[in-house]
């Protein structure tokens, strides 16, 4: 296991080398360059702005500089961030994004596994119903809406929670919510079909053929069983929510870090683009190896060497 | 200036306003009654805070750095430079005693030397005293190699400013010789005196911009980069950065060393809604004071029992236009430029796709600009007919034959309306047919800005300094790497050539109206509007004073002078 687990961690040398350098190529080869969305800027200023950051050098020798300073964990500076280091930058905004990711996961899970369960003990019943319903339309109704369609009652009839901003735990309520609505039910459903497979199995009739109640059995024996899809869809869940936070910090106004790639990507901000795309990296590839890890604790047969 | 980003916060998306604008507004009444009490003429120094949305994260909070509204909106706060603008735009002395004139000796009578005596007492928010040699410092970073600063180009003037500029590949003992040799010297602790290459008559009104507040060298050699950070930030204005929360909020607190009349409100709190729509929402929740109006629902907001009481309409110097690559094979007939500026029906325009906001333009220098005059372009008040014959007599009957042109933008905000709106009308009125390339901002910086690689595009340009120099020197000048339109007229750049040399005002203003009625009868433009802004403001909100060149947060020129009444607050609006 141990070694299973450092063989991986090795593999991700050359996973987080390939992400770098695709990055750093795409994103050079895309029009335009950091000064051109900023203004109208005279050629000299653009001029003393490329001597400034190195951008005068040719592409190569700007490749072996950033993976020089990759290397040793340096993921360069942010241009428009007055300059300051991308690894700083995301320090500062990640704990935002992982409060909110982490409380959109919670109740993503907490609810959605037990929904599932609910649903699949009674099949065609209207929690049933009601479950593919809620997944259908949270799956296709986008965060924004969803994000204002929550804020319009709590924040600007009822005035019970703030409408977006951020500091303290009740601002955290809708963007957590919204964010976790989808996830949830989507787990909701995996863990019907699973759940629903798992209970024809010989085993399930004999324990309730020797008189345990269905409750125990459902959670002990079902659940348990059922459980190796679910891992599989929260792992891919939990990464998506850490990377995917996006548009609700933009509706909420969060100061997280899912705004960052995207402002990256529109003002051109090399480093940050290339800074957040190799920690978002990191963040899929760990979260895989935790999952993988998972596998091997929820189900006995499955053994990594 | 261009200003791409302020396109963009200009804008919404039109599918989230709808559902806005269908949900309708569920907290219209407001849930407490407020008390009548009487207002006092001047309230006491309330504790609350001015709540205002910035709109995004500023880049930088550097004034010789600074490029962007949002960042003009906060650094108006945080110090003042020799000379600002007053409700008319007239320049007024702020840290100088008095503003340069001939008269009063502060400017010799060729124009080239510039005195400014500053006033007694002016302290930075330390309590050190603001001497002539921060002027001096300030002064020679704006034309730093190093710095790069986007507006070092207006201070190029100043003696030894381009050689300076241009010197960054140069080592280090030609740059400090350059330094040093640049026409800006503190004479005494109270006199600066600036010494230019050749005339420059907007001189002064370039001294009043943000490029040219003041820094103070011992804070920024002592914390580099991070010295615009709360707590390492010094600055002379009404108000210090108290808090800046990166990505979330600036909180700004009345100055206790500052020099002028005391802010009269203690705090401001510059929250950063990046979204239009959630900014809309937050006020409505009476979390913000002030907010902007999404552009598509103004009419909506208007006719709101509540809200529409509280809509501040401002009106900044800004115009948009349709621009033509002249040198296009399309549009190098004037004549034709003139039929695709007759074809433009402004009114529908205007009503379809600005809401009824803005005003019809046949002429691109804006009004609150010397020089401004309505009739100017008259004869493109919209006639398809005559547009019809123009396109005919420049060989293209009916349109046919007409090469294939596209309407490049950037997709971004209501940008995609307007540009839907224009493939509507010139095939009806014209009989040319149009495509559209939507591009993202650095994109079309580099293609149409940088390189003239485009038909048509729509572009806004606000003031940087209320003077025609500033909407048509750079844009139209032949020699200019901002000739976008690729416009080249020899009448056009005699007259510009003269404005950049006279000293006198009214002649200037004279020649530089001249040049622009030469542009607008060329057309390589074809304007659209005077474009104006919808804010929300909370009648708690006192004192605000709006000029044409607010930044991103209205009459921030002027809000030491805003306050909040005394009155409880509404719970909801």
């Amino acid at each position: 296991m141990l070694r299973y687990t450092v063989q991986r961690l090795f593999w991700m040398v050359p996973v987080l080398f390939g992400v770098g350098t695709i990055t750093f190529l795409l994103m050079h080869a895309v029009p335009g360059g950091p000064w051109d969305e900023k203004k109208n800027l005279p050629p000299h200023v653009v001029a003393n702005l490329n001597h400034r950051y190195d951008l005068d050098e040719p592409l190569w020798a700007q490749y072996g500089k950033f993976l020089g300073s990759a290397v040793r964990g340096d993921l360069g500076i942010s241009y428009t961030n007055q300059d300051r280091d991308v690894v700083e930058v995301i320090r500062q905004g990640l704990p935002a994004t992982m409060i909110l990711a982490g409380l959109a996961f919670l109740i993503a899970v907490g609810a959605g596994i037990p929904l599932g369960v609910m649903a699949a003990a009674r099949k065609h019943s209207a929690i049933d119903f009601a479950s593919i319903a809620l997944a259908t339309v949270f799956a296709s109704v986008p965060g924004f809406i969803l994000g204002i369609l929550l804020v319009m009652p709590f924040s600007v009839a009822w005035h019970l929670l703030p409408s977006g901003g951020w500091g303290s735990p009740s601002h955290v309520v809708l963007p957590a919510l919204a964010l976790s609505l989808l996830p949830m039910t989507f787990i909701a459903r995996i863990t019907r079909s699973s759940v629903l497979e798992v209970v024809e199995q010989d085993y399930v009739r004999t324990a309730l053929a020797k008189g345990m109640t269905p409750s125990v059995v459902r959670f002990r024996h079902v659940l348990r069983n059922a459980l190796v899809p679910i891992v599989t869809i929260i792992g891919a869940e939990a990464g998506a929510l850490l990377t995917g936070t996006f548009i609700i910090e933009t509706v909420f106004s969060v100061p997280g870090i899912g705004r960052l790639l995207v402002q990256g990507i529109m003002q051109r901000d090399y480093g940050l683009i290339t800074g957040m795309v190799l920690f978002y990296a990191v963040v899929i590839t760990v979260v895989n190896l935790i999952t993988d890890l998972l596998y091997a604790a929820v189900d006995p047969r499955i053994r990594y060497s | 200036m261009i200003s791409f980003k302020q396109l963009v916060a200009l804008s919404g998306s039109l599918a989230l306003l709808l559902v806005i604008a269908c949900s309708g507004n569920t907290a219209a009444t407001p849930v407490t009654v407020a008390p009548a009490t009487t207002v006092t003429e001047q309230p006491p120094i309330s504790d609350a805070a001015i709540r205002m949305n910035l709109g995004g994260e500023p880049n930088t909070l550097d004034p010789q750095l600074a490029s962007s509204l949002l960042e003009f909106s906060v650094l108006r706060q945080l110090s003042q430079g020799l000379l600002g603008f007053d409700e008319n735009l007239i320049l007024t002395q702020l840290v100088a005693a008095e503003v340069p004139t001939v008269e009063n000796g502060g400017i010799t009578p060729d124009g080239l030397t510039y005195t400014f005596k500053l006033t007694d007492g002016v302290s930075w928010s330390d309590g050190q005293p603001l001497t002539a040699h921060d002027f001096a410092y300030t002064f020679k970073r704006i034309l730093s190699p190093e710095m790069a600063g986007p507006y070092s180009d207006f201070f190029s003037a100043i003696q030894g400013g381009q050689e300076y500029m241009m010197s960054a590949e140069a080592d280090e003992a030609v740059k400090a010789g350059l330094r040093d040799a640049l026409g800006i010297s503190a004479a005494s602790d109270d006199t600066l005196v600036i010494n230019l290459s050749a005339p420059n008559p907007t001189f002064l009104q370039k001294v009043a911009l943000v490029a040219a507040f003041p820094v103070r060298q011992d804070v920024v050699e002592q914390y580099g980069r991070a010295w615009t950070e709360a707590g390492n930030h010094v600055g002379n204005g009404p108000y210090v950065l108290s808090e800046w929360v990166h990505q979330d909020h600036i909180t700004l607190e009345a100055n206790p060393n500052y020099w002028g009349e005391a802010p009269k409100q203690a705090r401001i709190r510059l929250s950063m809604i990046g979204d239009v729509n959630a900014e809309l929402t937050a006020y409505k929740a009476g979390d913000l004071d002030i907010a902007r109006v999404p552009p598509g629902i103004e009419a909506g907001i208007l006719a709101d029992a509540t809200l529409g009481k509280q809509v501040l309409p401002s009106s900044q110097i800004s115009s948009l236009a349709l621009f033509l690559n002249t040198t296009d094979e399309a549009f190098g007939d004037p004549k034709i430029r003139q039929a695709i500026a007759t074809a433009i029906d402004r009114d529908s325009w205007t009503e379809q796709v600005k809401n009824g906001v803005g005003q019809s333009a046949t002429g691109w220098l804006p009004p609150g600009l010397p020089g401004y005059d309505p009739n100017v372009g008259s004869e493109y008040e919209f006639d398809a007919e005559k547009a019809k014959t123009l396109l005919a007599e420049a060989g293209y009957p009916g349109g046919e034959g007409f090469p294939e042109v596209s309407l490049t933008y950037v997709a971004a905000g209501d940008q995609g309306i307007m540009a839907q709106f224009l493939q509507a009308q010139l095939p009806e009125n014209l009989g040319i047919e149009m495509g559209l390339d939507p591009l993202d901002p650095p994109s079309y910086g580099q293609q149409v800005i940088g390189g003239r690689q485009f038909d048509m595009t729509l572009l806004l340009w606000t003031a940087d300094y209320p003077d025609p120099e500033n909407f048509l020197a750079s844009l139209f000048s032949s020699e200019s790497f901002l000739d976008i339109t690729g416009y080249a007229s020899e009448e056009f750049d005699r007259l510009a050539g003269l404005a950049a040399a006279e000293l006198d005002q009214e002649s200037r203003v004279g020649l530089w109206s001249r040049a622009h009625e030469v542009m607008i009868s060329d057309a390589p433009i074809a304007p659209l509007m005077f474009v104006e802004r919808f804010y929300l403001k909370s009648p708690d909100v006192q004192g605000l004073t709006l000029t044409g060149i607010d930044g991103e947060i209205p009459g921030d020129t002027r809000l030491a002078e805003v306050y909040l009444s005394p009155e409880p607050r509404l719970l909801g609006r």
